[in-house]
């Protein structure tokens, strides 16, 4: 199997045309071993790759097909068969009380979407469905006999369809621990209305996920809680680009009034879900997770923070836009806030040239070189002067590098030093700030008014500072969720 | 063939692990790079387990058990897939075309299956256990050029396509080498488990698996896994074989290894202990090894005893010249510009050796260095009277502006010293007291640094 051999693969059109080179690329990649899916063999994939590229042709749509992003002819065939296999696998499903336990925003989804209230709808829903004309060529034309047989079988074949479920259940990774009620019930909370699925709903399972197209979402409800998924997202709960964009104007205006922020996290939560079910990256994506990292930092939930930075590094990869120096900068704060000295090795191995004139980034690097070097006088000074919301990551370890430095202090200063100094040199806001932080820490006897100011006493400080740095030191709640 | 088991006889006759280990190697030797291609054209799969079954359980001239030479033809049956499938992954490479080292590792860890299933139902007598040193480089090495191949392919971001709450499912993931981590990491199980008496244990291969586990970690980026490994190595040295009677080369890399591990984790002491170890055992041939011990032994010394290497050691490997030479002159003459300059020429370069944070805190050791010339530039006191020359002390009250004066000069700023205020000054003289490389005290009402009488500067000779 070359490539070179595989671009001459499509040649028997019924037109002579010169292939554009995205078709070419697809083409390559119909071919290349990574996309070879089991079960699947290499005649029928051709035979696929021939109609789809045959009917682009003729159509006259090779330019308008996005080919980067157009489904591989083995992708289409085992969703074809998985559509197929999910007819058959559903009857136990029917057994099943259809609103119990389902959440309000379900109902809500079910108006919007104009879903139908009774069972007997269902299979007349899809039908529904598959006259749809947005539905992708390829699914029109070959929504084809084979998959109205498997389903024509549904009744005839009962027992032999509940091992097949049960199979179905046991060789999706997340099922191996929930009984296939405990699931079922789960996905009604989803809001698993209509249980006879559209042949472009897809029936997930983690071993072949990746071969599975995106689903396209319905719901027209801005707000939505967020669950877990166990099971394949149903489209009518799953809002599309659209409406996403007009719930993130909605949350970003809810958080200005109420900043109520279980709530804000459990909406971007559901938010990023049903970008994810979508496949949808682009810039909005980058902005979801974007504003989701910010509003994270400002309550110092630091392990939301840090799932969407681990996302926005790899998005920022794909060039999507967004702001990538902001958030390098975080990521540096972090890895000092954490103590990850591996984490940091790789931060600064990731870092370019250009990185590191961008202001924010240059800033980082700043504060984690003073910090490194223990010049805390450059640190302070830094801390007063840090952008965007690098600061609410500061505030998260600026306690222990102050006692770091009166540690420093009071070992190299002697016989005393003002408070006016300690204010100036550990940036607090007051002299009585830092009083108070002395004294939360028990300098409160090492503080001494003296001729016209007050002083801290360091000549009796001993290990007091020392060791309570240690202690500062020492923990730190990496995944400290709120 | 006959003809290919002639070694696996006499391997077996022999009790030779190593020769034996060189029968399922799947790659050809240099003396004979047709190995693989013999063993594959001279069966088929219809006559595989025919041929295996005459040429290892009924040949005349070994004498197997049923299970053990059962198990070698479940062996051998996999190996020859392995050998199928990597000789056409090199035809391909060879004809540029796409080698798909995934088929590769898969059959190889079959491979790597059958041999453990061997060990676990107690089939294979412990000397045969080069076979697992084998099994487990292959597996790394496969599993390298399997990601490779990947990453070219599908660049290193995996989205998750799935039902997943994220859009990314992974960043630069190398899915086959942290497999082959964990099929590694049954190996090391495998032999840490033994119970049978040390003289015939599998604890033997203990510190070969544990280095290629820490090969595969290092390269994942997984640090804190190798600890994991050292732990339990720990917690079962009692009833082990003491590391001095394991072969030489399994020493000195575990000594290299467990020394980078501590190197990182900030033990310096230990971390030089170990590599120490490791330069002492090391072959006085193998440059390339010495100069990776050297790389971070270097630093690690720099750090406990602040103490540069000799010009003569740096001479001796070119490329720790490079590396290490233009920071230790600028170190030795307390030039901060020259020493952050060096510093960031290098910043790839040690980055990539993850040495760049150990190495930035040598400016403590040229600060150091600049602020004992200040001391030294003082001067004596006065000598008072019946005082003789031999005890004159050097002077020990020095003004601050002295202090900030050298650092000026030092950091290549303007007589003004734009952008260093006082503050700072004391800032960094405080940090010298702090880490304990000047002796004395900042008396800051007075302006001046009051030194010690005694050693001012310890381990300097003033």
């Amino acid at each position: 199997m070359t490539t070179s051999q595989t671009t001459s693969q499509p040649a028997p059109a019924p037109r002579k045309v010169e292939w554009p080179q995205s078709v070419r690329e697809y083409v390559q990649r119909c071919f290349a071993p990574g996309s070879a899916i089991p079960g699947i063999d290499h005649v029928e994939m051709e035979a696929m790759l021939k109609k789809i590229i045959t009917q682009a042709a003729e159509s006259d749509r090779l330019l308008e097909i996005d080919w980067d992003k157009h489904p591989l002819p083995q992708q289409i065939i085992q969703a074809e068969r998985k559509a197929a296999q999910g007819r058959a696998s559903t009857p136990p499903l029917r057994s099943q009380p259809f609103y119990e336990g389902s959440h309000s925003y379900n109902s809500a989804a079910a108006g919007t979407a104009n879903m139908p209230t009774s069972k007997k709808r269902k299979s007349a829903d899809s039908d529904a469905l598959d006259q749809n004309g947005d539905l992708p060529p390829w699914r029109k034309n070959t929504r084809n006999l084979e998959d109205r047989v498997s389903y024509a079988q549904n009744d005839r074949t009962e027992k032999r369809q509940r091992k097949k479920a049960a199979d179905d259940a046991t060789t999706r990774g997340t099922s191996k621990y929930q009984s296939t009620n405990t699931l079922e019930k789960r996905k009604q909370r989803f809001g698993d209305l209509a249980d006879d699925r559209s042949p472009h709903m897809k029936e997930p399972s983690p071993t072949d996920s990746a071969s599975d197209g995106p689903v396209v979402g319905m719901c027209q409800t801005l707000e939505k809680k967020y669950f877990r998924l166990t099971s394949a997202p149903k489209p009518e709960t799953v809002r599309p680009l659209p409406v996403l964009e007009k719930t993130l104007e909605l949350l970003k205006k809810k958080w200005r009034k109420e900043s109520n922020y279980s709530y804000i996290c459990d909406q971007f939560k559901s938010l990023r879900q049903d970008l994810t079910v979508q496949h949808i990256k682009n810039e909005f994506t980058v902005n979801v997770y974007e504003i989701h990292a910010r509003i994270a930092l400002e309550k110092g939930d630091m392990g939301e923070y840090n799932q969407c930075q681990t996302q926005l590094r790899a998005l920022y990869s794909q060039n999507l836009g967004g702001h990538p120096a902001e958030f390098v900068a975080y990521r540096i704060l972090y890895c000092i806030y954490t103590r990850n000295r591996t984490g940091m090795n790789e931060v600064l191995a990731d870092l370019t040239t250009t990185d590191k004139t961008k202001p924010p980034v240059k800033h980082a690097l700043a504060v984690r070189s003073a910090l490194a070097l223990g010049n805390y006088h450059k640190f302070f000074r830094l801390y007063l002067d840090t952008p965007n919301m690098g600061a609410y990551l500061l505030d998260s370890f600026i306690g222990r590098e102050r006692l770091a430095a009166l540690a420093n202090i009071s070992k190299a200063y002697k016989p005393d030093v003002k408070i006016r100094f300690l204010t100036e040199e550990l940036g607090f806001e007051s002299d009585q700030d830092c009083v108070q932080f002395l004294c939360d820490h028990g300098a409160e006897d090492l503080i001494e008014p003296k001729e016209d100011s007050i002083v801290l006493v360091t000549g009796k400080v001993g290990r007091l500072f020392e060791d309570a740095k240690t202690g500062a030191f020492r923990k730190v709640d990496i995944k400290g969720q709120i | 063939m006959d003809v290919c088991f002639d070694d696996f006889h006499r391997a077996i006759s022999d009790q030779n692990g190593y020769a034996l280990a060189a029968t399922i190697t799947p790659a050809a030797p240099p003396y004979d790079p047709g190995r693989l291609y013999v063993f594959v054209r001279n069966t088929s799969s219809f006559t595989l387990q025919t041929d295996l079954r005459y040429a290892i359980i009924y040949n005349a001239n070994v004498h197997l058990s049923k299970a053990e030479g059962n198990a070698w033809v479940d062996i051998f049956a996999a190996y020859w897939k392995t050998a199928i499938a990597v000789l056409k992954a090199e035809e391909d490479t060879n004809q540029g075309k796409i080698a798909e080292w995934d088929v590769v590792y898969a059959a190889w860890k079959d491979t790597v299956n059958a041999l453990i299933r061997a060990y676990t139902s107690g089939v294979l007598a412990a000397w045969t256990i080069p076979c697992l040193y084998v099994a487990g480089k292959y597996l790394r090495v496969f599993a390298i050029k399997a990601d490779k191949q990947a990453s070219a392919y599908n660049g290193s971001v995996k989205f998750n396509d799935g039902f997943q709450d994220d859009v990314v499912g992974a960043i630069g993931k190398n899915e086959k080498l942290e497999d082959a981590a964990r099929q590694i990491n049954r190996i090391f199980s495998l032999c840490i488990g033994d119970r049978a008496p040390l003289e015939e244990s599998r604890k033997w291969g203990l510190y070969y698996i544990t280095n290629l586990l820490f090969k595969t970690y290092f390269k994942l980026n997984s640090i804190s896994l190798s600890k994991n490994i050292m732990r339990s190595l720990q917690a079962s040295s009692t009833d082990m074989p003491p590391l001095s009677a394991f072969p030489k080369s399994h020493r000195v890399t575990f000594k290299y290894y467990a020394g980078v591990v501590y190197f990182l984790d900030e033990d310096y002491v230990q971390a030089e202990a170990y590599l120490d170890e490791a330069r002492r055992l090391c072959h006085t041939s193998s440059k390339r090894n010495q100069e990776l011990i050297l790389t971070y032994l270097i630093p690690c010394h720099l750090l406990t005893t602040h103490t540069l290497p000799t010009p003569e050691l740096l001479a001796r490997y070119p490329r720790l010249q490079n590396l290490f030479g233009p920071l230790c002159r600028c170190i030795k003459k307390g030039d901060l510009a020259g020493f952050d300059e060096a510093l960031s020429a290098s910043e790839d370069e040690f980055v990539r050796r993850r040495i760049y944070l150990s190495m930035e805190r040598g400016r403590d050791v040229t600060l150091r260095n600049l602020f004992r010339k200040v001391f030294l530039a003082g001067g004596y006191e006065p000598l008072k009277e019946g005082q003789e020359e031999k005890d004159r002390l050097r002077r020990t009250r020095v003004p601050i502006a002295e202090f900030a004066a050298a650092l000026r000069l030092g950091m290549g700023l303007d007589r003004e010293g734009e952008g260093l205020e006082r503050d700072e000054v004391e800032c960094m003289i405080a940090n010298m007291i702090y880490k304990n490389l000047m002796k004395g005290y900042i008396a800051r009402e007075r302006g001046i640094v009051v030194l010690s009488k005694a050693g001012a500067f310890p381990g300097t000779g003033v």
